[in-house]
């Protein structure tokens, strides 16, 4: 005697692995479940927000070489904004999106710098997020990656080493250009010749004189200026003509939208030996320059 | 010709009526000889005799001045006249000195023990108002003073906490103002080299405004921007800050002054004293503070946040500018533990408008800067010590001699360590 049995069938449920779910940042297919895309490891949750939220987002990346400051300018703007609310204000999309202004800040809280970006991809946090204007009805939805500088410098040196940084930068609506102002004042024409090769790697990488980046609005930051000559502040430009002669040049020649801004997190800094060498120590917090640089590329988009 | 006539008959004016008494002398010799007078003869050789001695006489008084030589008498007259005037003269130019000397707020200067004996009692009396209505007196006492890892960093030990003794002292009720600095700059202090510390002589051509004027970095064409008179001057280095002090008659607080004056101890039987973590409690208040939470972006008049006033009634000790103190930075901590820095860096405290943290504004935070910034959030107020007043003044509000504690280390003696 036979006993009817039911049983789920679930094998419908494979059906989900044949479709491929499109990474946001390279287009390559991954399973609908991959945490972070196979083809360049950036995380699939942007994919997700995209599709659930019927937003496109846009991209900007902060990019520049190692040291730069790049991690603390990401942190505390999104710290900055995400208190402020009178001239812009930005949402975090998702929990992940947060873990770098809590990173940043609860380090510098303790007068540290974050630890470094680890050079994996899969170890870079993102940040998706919305932002709102008050001169903009509608908010714009923006993706920002906090890139490690040395993989950035070896994408420029040997390009395809990163496919994450070549596809990114290439569907970027706009770039902030990190350069450490104290080192250049004081001589070091190395953060120079940094600067103008991703300026040229960027002008190769999509030559276009609409779409490309010769169109698409650069901001030119530089960073560490509460350690430089009070005057950075009033007269970037300035500046820039004067300790940067080569970034500034290529950045007439080939970007037509293109400005140069000043930011300063610490007030001062003093350092620490220890076994891995001298540790850099800030003796205060005080952002200034922080907003004015991204506002701009927000405008521009 | 001319010339030789005219000194001729200068050198010989003078002997005019002697020659004439003895011309007339040598003809009546010459007429009683004749007549066979001998009598005659020699009275007639006497009144030559005088007559050559009033010569010589009068030759010697055309040596000395012709005023006190026509004058006599009355030029002596004239003499004391003058002196008396030059000493009115004098009296009113002290008085003058001292009037504008308590216009430029250097009341300071006036009540030294050295130069209070020079000063009438109104002119005491005004110094001494002065005082009171801009500096805060702090009482002697003890003050713990915690190390930087501690208080930065969160990583600090208990025993590395020291506890100091501090004397009776003024704190300035207000930070300093541009308006009150544009005195300084325009009684010419940067042209004053015995304002200046020795070490920074060759700097000083530096300390220019935007325009290249001698001022505050913040400053252009030697003047302040519009509206900003009562704001704190900002954009000084710390030589330019002593200068200031120095220039007033005061001088910048130490480290354990500044936090003796902003936490305000309570002595608790000779153990840790207990003290406020903020000027007006332990509770952090962004209405009581300008600081980056307070949303204003800029400085504000030092007038302003009354709310904030400490028990001593010193206002903005906390926010609005950091101010610049005498003692060295990271001087509290040990030798060992002692972060690596730059030249020569000094310690200031009570954060300013663009503080990001509450903690890296309270009373024990301490941060540096080199000596020779010149920062847009740095400013300073000064510090007079009560032993720096005419003795009068201070004996009557110095507390009774409090008996040195056990493990309360004497600032004074600190001092050379800090400083």
């Amino acid at each position: 005697m036979s006993k009817n049995a039911y049983q789920e069938m679930d094998s419908y449920r494979l059906a989900q692995y044949v479709v491929q779910a499109p990474c946001y940042v390279c287009g390559g297919g991954n399973v609908f479940d991959a945490e972070l895309c196979r083809h360049c490891s950036a995380p699939m949750a942007l994919s997700h927000q995209a599709n659930t939220q019927k937003v496109r987002p846009q991209m900007v990346a902060a990019i520049g070489p190692s040291g730069a400051g790049k991690t603390v300018y990401l942190g505390m703007l999104s710290d900055l904004l995400s208190r402020q609310n009178d001239r812009m204000q930005i949402l975090a999309r998702g929990a992940f999106s947060i873990s770098l202004q809590q990173a940043t800040l609860a380090a510098l809280g303790r007068c540290r710098f974050p630890e470094k970006t680890p050079n994996e991809p899969d170890r870079w946090n993102w940040l998706h997020c919305q932002v709102k204007m008050a001169k903009r009805r509608r908010p714009v939805e923006l993706i920002m990656p906090d890139l490690a500088g040395e993989s950035l410098m070896q994408e420029l040196d040997r390009p395809n080493t990163y496919p994450l940084i070549n596809h990114f930068l290439n569907r970027c609506s706009s770039v902030m250009l990190m350069v450490d102002a104290a080192d250049l004042e004081a001589g070091d024409e190395s953060h120079d010749y940094f600067a103008m090769k991703i300026v040229s790697y960027l002008c190769e990488l999509d030559s276009r004189p609409r779409q490309g980046w010769p169109n698409r609005p650069v901001s030119v930051i530089f960073t560490k200026a509460d350690e430089c000559s009070p005057s950075i502040f009033h007269k970037p430009d300035e500046f820039a003509r004067r300790h940067a002669p080569g970034l500034f040049r290529t950045c007439r020649e080939r970007l037509h939208k293109h400005g140069f801004f000043a930011t300063g997190v610490v007030g001062c800094c003093a350092y620490r030996n220890t076994i891995a060498g001298k540790l850099q120590v800030p003796l205060r917090i005080e952002p200034r320059g922080i907003v004015e640089p991204f506002e701009w590329i927000v405008k521009q988009m | 010709m001319t010339t030789i006539a005219s000194t001729l008959v200068q050198r010989v004016r003078p002997c005019f009526l002697p020659l004439a008494v003895a011309a007339v002398g040598g003809v009546g010799f010459l007429v009683s000889w004749a007549a066979g007078s001998w009598l005659l003869a020699a009275l007639t050789i006497a009144s030559l005799g005088v007559a050559g001695g009033v010569c010589w006489f009068l030759r010697r008084r055309r040596v000395r001045p012709r005023s006190e030589s026509s004058a006599g008498e009355p030029a002596v007259k004239e003499e004391v006249r003058s002196r008396a005037r030059r000493a009115e003269n004098a009296a009113d130019e002290s008085e003058d000195l001292i009037e504008e000397m308590l216009r430029q707020g250097r009341y300071a200067l006036l009540l030294r023990p050295q130069i209070v004996g020079n000063l009438n009692e109104p002119q005491v009396r005004n110094a001494l108002e002065d005082l009171e209505a801009a500096m805060a007196l702090t009482p002697e006492g003890t003050v713990l003073l915690r190390t930087w890892r501690a208080t930065a960093e969160h990583d600090g030990d208990p025993s590395d906490d020291h506890v100091m003794r501090v004397e009776a002292f003024y704190l300035d009720r207000y930070p300093v103002t541009n308006r009150e600095y544009l005195r300084f700059v325009e009684a010419g202090g940067y042209e004053q080299m015995s304002l200046w510390d020795p070490d920074i002589w060759s700097g000083i051509l530096d300390f220019v405004d935007r325009s290249g004027a001698p001022g505050p970095g913040e400053w252009e064409n030697g003047r302040y921007a519009p509206g900003r008179d009562d704001h704190p001057v900002v954009g000084v280095s710390w030589y330019e800050a002593a200068a200031y002090a120095r220039w007033v008659g005061k001088r910048l607080p130490t480290d354990a002054e500044w936090v003796k004056a902003a936490s305000w101890p309570v002595g608790n039987g000779g153990g840790r004293p207990m003290q406020r973590k903020y000027p007006w409690g332990d509770a952090m208040d962004h209405t009581f503070a300008n600081l980056w939470a307070t949303q204003i972006g800029d400085t504000l008049p030092v007038s302003k946040l009354e709310e904030g006033v400490s028990v001593g009634g010193v206002y903005q000790l906390i926010g609005n500018v950091w101010e610049w103190t005498h003692s060295n930075f990271g001087a509290w901590d040990e030798a060992a533990k002692r972060l690596e820095i730059q030249g020569a860096m000094k310690s200031i405290r009570g954060g300013a408008f663009d503080t990001y943290f509450d903690s890296q504004a309270t009373c024990q935070f301490q941060s540096g800067d080199s000596s020779i910034a010149r920062k847009h959030n740095i400013g300073f107020r000064c510090c007079l010590g009560l032993c720096d007043l005419a003795p009068n003044f201070a004996e009557d509000w110095s507390a009774p001699g409090a008996a040195q504690s056990e493990g309360v280390e004497n600032e004074t003696g600190a001092l050379e360590a800090a400083v």
